[in-house]
């Protein structure tokens, strides 16, 4: 039992130290296990079922190694077996994942019985080859008006949400699942990192209720689920969403489907690592990151790509920590992707949502090459509004508005106008707003932005464009006002 | 830092529009005292004028004057818009030109035609943008309008109504009526019309008012020749008064914006020195906590 070594042809190691979620392990100096694999415990001790999988980050020299436990490390004793299983960590992938929830592990936690693939594949795994890229670009609409008329999505490409605390990020998921899951023929994984559990139960039971299309199988069949939330040690965090990332590799590479990868919260995979960096010994770097930030999250995210095999497309939620952008990791999520859409405490403060800032809000494919020079050109226009509004707002906040200049009260005018008419009921809020969801068509969001801009319902009052699809609702609702009061 | 520099410039910006603002509410506020004592002169004058014109309208006295005929249904009118060549004043413009705008809507649906007269840049400009372009416009009324000045104007309404080609002068311009109460108003000058005693005036004392009634007058030479003199002089009285009144309106409402926009400055510097604190001081913590975590790590 005490000796180390191999042992019916296993590589067993002891448990020699452990700190908070990381554990050190001694094995013979000629078997150590390799950087990234995988490492169980699972035994009895004290009456205590110890279960636990680590993975190698780091060789300390004298046969020991550093791991980060993957789950609890409660009841964790030095001296305990440790098993090199002598790979990565694997999950299972194939058809049948859909429709099921997994751990990191990738162990069914949804109480239906054992999953059935016939793969499993490591979830650390190569990038694509810059050869096998695919070099499409095509718009991803959502019917949203924000979002399709100024950070349209990218089919096949990456979009984040920012977002501080509260600002509804995990809401504009849900109701992009709900969009686009619904109308998709493809598959869907969901990717539960660091969030609350009861977002993810919701969901769960969310996508359950929710029918493809016209069809009558619900969105759950061609998706499937993992999570590691708030709940689970940071090792648990920091690889769950690659465990997810690999179930969508797979629909990608094997199918050739398109396939939809939702991360909630992209930023928690990085606060894990930094959760551990310190652990393992590393220096802290900028605002206590870990100094591997970049890395880290590069090896995630260049494998969220398209292939001429097949495409995924994803979205993630970003937090931003103290709704401060410049931190170190929504500003290094930034840089990967497609398009970039921030959700700003100001203009949810005014009860528009989605509170999406249209002027920090950005996308690679706003551009007439992609959308059209009609489309551009009322994107850019919105915004010259709007930025204009914003410059002067300091003078009218001192001065008040009969201040400006004609023009400029014209400018303010329209602005408020469209400032409130980029909000949207959406389908998953039915029941709090008790208004129905609104799928508005890019071509009317185009139009409806273009005789904005004209000045065409320069006569309606403000709260005529609150929470309303395409601009011709605007007047409906300014009547059924006009007869409430 | 790049955050808590930017504050700091705006909360310069912020400091500097400040001082401007205390200072024009200061310069306003002397500015005003000087209108209003003005204005209150001229007010009595306007009152008495008005009083005697309307005693001789009661001396059943067959009265015609070109300048009281009234012409129902007028072609052609006159709309004197009175506004500021300064702007900071407020909603002292909008006030007026919202009485313009009124009245052009009204006219537009008659065949009325409506010739501007605009006064003061800010007027000017307005109504260029609306595409009502002022036929004639004057730049030279600032706080201190002189009788002189607006005797020529007089004149030459005078002269166009009684050749015919007005049949109205209307003026919009911001009546005082007191130190906190000063209204943007639409009235009409030409014709005179029933000439009568301001009512209000004339109900606060009605034991003067009686008294007045009683007067006896002697007309010399002639009722008729008085007449003459005195109903253009009214009409010039009433116009100055038009004139002194939107001068000490635009002092009291500039004050008051000033005022205002002073303590909103005052609130945003504030917010500002707040948050640039905050900024400045959550920085400093960062890096304490970085160079601390970094030397720890070192150990």
């Amino acid at each position: 039992m005490k000796t180390n070594g191999a042992k019916d042809g296993k590589n067993i190691g002891r448990v020699t130290q452990i700190i908070g979620s990381t554990f050190d392990a001694e094995f013979p100096e000629t078997s150590l296990p390799a950087i990234y694999h995988a490492l169980t415990i699972d035994q009895q001790i004290k009456g205590l079922h110890v279960k636990v999988t680590g993975e190698v980050q780091q060789h300390l020299g004298g046969g020991r190694v550093r791991c980060v436990a993957l789950g609890s490390t409660d009841g964790m004793v030095r001296g305990m077996e440790v098993l090199d299983t002598g790979a990565s960590l694997t999950v299972p992938v194939g058809k049948g994942t859909l429709g099921r929830v997994f751990n990191l592990l990738g162990e069914p936690v949804d109480d239906r019985g054992p999953v059935v693939t016939e793969e499993r594949w490591p979830i650390h795994r190569q990038p694509p080859k810059m050869e096998d890229l695919s070099a499409k670009t095509e718009v991803f609409e959502t019917g949203i008006k924000v979002i399709d008329l100024l950070t349209p999505f990218v089919r096949g490409g990456k979009a984040g949400l920012f977002g501080g605390a509260g600002l509804g990020k995990t809401v504009i998921l849900t109701e992009l699942i709900a969009r686009i899951a619904s109308a998709h023929g493809g598959y869907s994984v969901f990717a539960g990192v660091g969030e609350r559990t009861r977002e993810g139960n919701d969901l769960w039971l969310e996508m359950q209720e929710t029918k493809i299309g016209k069809t009558d199988r619900s969105v759950i069949e061609q998706t499937c689920m993992v999570f590691g939330q708030m709940n689970e040690p940071p090792g648990a965090r920091l690889r769950v969403a690659l465990s997810a990332l690999t179930m969508a590799e797979w629909f990608r590479d094997a199918t050739g489907a398109d396939t939809l990868l939702f991360i909630d919260n992209i930023f928690r995979f990085s606060q894990a690592g930094s959760e551990v960096s310190a652990l393992l010994g590393r220096m802290p770097s900028a605002v206590g990151y870990q100094p591997t930030l970049g890395t880290e999250l590069g090896e995630l995210q260049e494998r969220i790509t398209s292939t001429t095999r097949g495409a995924i497309t994803s979205v993630q939620a970003v937090y931003v920590p103290a709704d401060d952008p410049t931190d170190p990791a929504p500003a290094t999520a930034f840089s990967h992707l497609d398009a970039f859409i921030y959700l700003e405490r100001k203009i949810a403060e005014k009860g528009i949502y989605p509170a999406i800032d249209p002027l920090a809000s950005s996308s690679r494919v706003l551009d007439p090459q992609y959308v059209g020079a009609r489309h551009y050109a009322v994107a850019r226009q919105v915004q010259k509004t709007l930025q204009r509004y914003r410059e002067l707002q300091d003078i009218i906040a001192i001065l008040g508005v009969d201040e400006l200049s004609e023009e400029d009260k014209l400018v303010v005018h329209r602005a408020r106008r469209i400032e409130r008419f980029l909000s949207q009921p959406f389908l998953v809020a039915e029941a709090f707003t008790g208004k129905a969801g609104k799928i508005t068509p890019l071509e009317d969001t185009i139009r409806s932005f273009e005789e904005l801009c004209s000045g065409k319902w320069d006569h309606l009052t403000e709260s005529a464009f609150m929470y309303i699809g395409a601009i011709d609702e605007a007047e409906e609702q300014a009547k059924r006002m006009a007869a409430a009061s | 830092m790049a955050k808590a520099r930017a504050i700091v410039k705006r909360l310069k910006a912020v400091k500097n529009i400040r001082k401007i603002t205390r200072t024009m509410e200061l310069i306003a506020t002397a500015r005003f005292k000087r209108a209003m004592d003005r204005a209150s002169a001229a007010a009595a004058y306007t009152r008495k004028i008005s009083e005697i014109v309307a005693d001789l309208s009661r001396a059943n006295l067959q009265i015609s004057h070109p300048l009281l005929e009234d012409r129902p249904e007028p072609k052609a009118s006159i709309l004197l818009v009175l506004t500021s060549n300064r702007g900071l004043c407020g909603g002292y413009n909008s006030g007026v030109l919202r009485q313009v705008m009124a009245r052009l809507r009204r006219a537009s649906q008659t065949e009325e035609s409506i010739a501007l007269e605009v006064s003061g840049k800010r007027g000017i400009n307005f109504l260029k943008f609306q595409g009502r372009p002022a036929q004639r416009t004057y730049t030279h009324f600032e706080e201190k309008p002189t009788f002189a000045q607006v005797e020529e104007l007089a004149d030459r309404f005078i002269e166009a109504f009684c050749a015919r080609r007005i049949d109205r002068l209307e003026v919009v311009y911001t009546k005082f009526e007191s130190a906190s109460r000063q209204m943007a108003v639409l009235e009409r000058l030409l014709p005179i019309g029933k000439l009568e005693v301001d009512k209000a005036k004339a109900g606060k004392d009605p034991q003067a008012a009686n008294e007045e009634r009683l007067i006896e007058y002697e007309f010399l030479p002639s009722a008729e020749e008085i007449l003459q003199e005195i109903v253009p002089a009214a009409f010039k009285a009433r116009l100055f008064k038009c004139f002194l009144d939107a001068a000490v309106s635009e002092q009291i409402f500039r004050r008051v914006a000033m005022k205002a926009a002073t303590e909103n400055a005052d609130d945003m510097i504030g917010s500002l020195s707040q948050l640039y604190n905050r900024a400045r001081q959550s920085q400093i913590t960062s890096e304490l906590s970085e160079i601390i975590g970094g030397a720890a790590a070192l150990e």
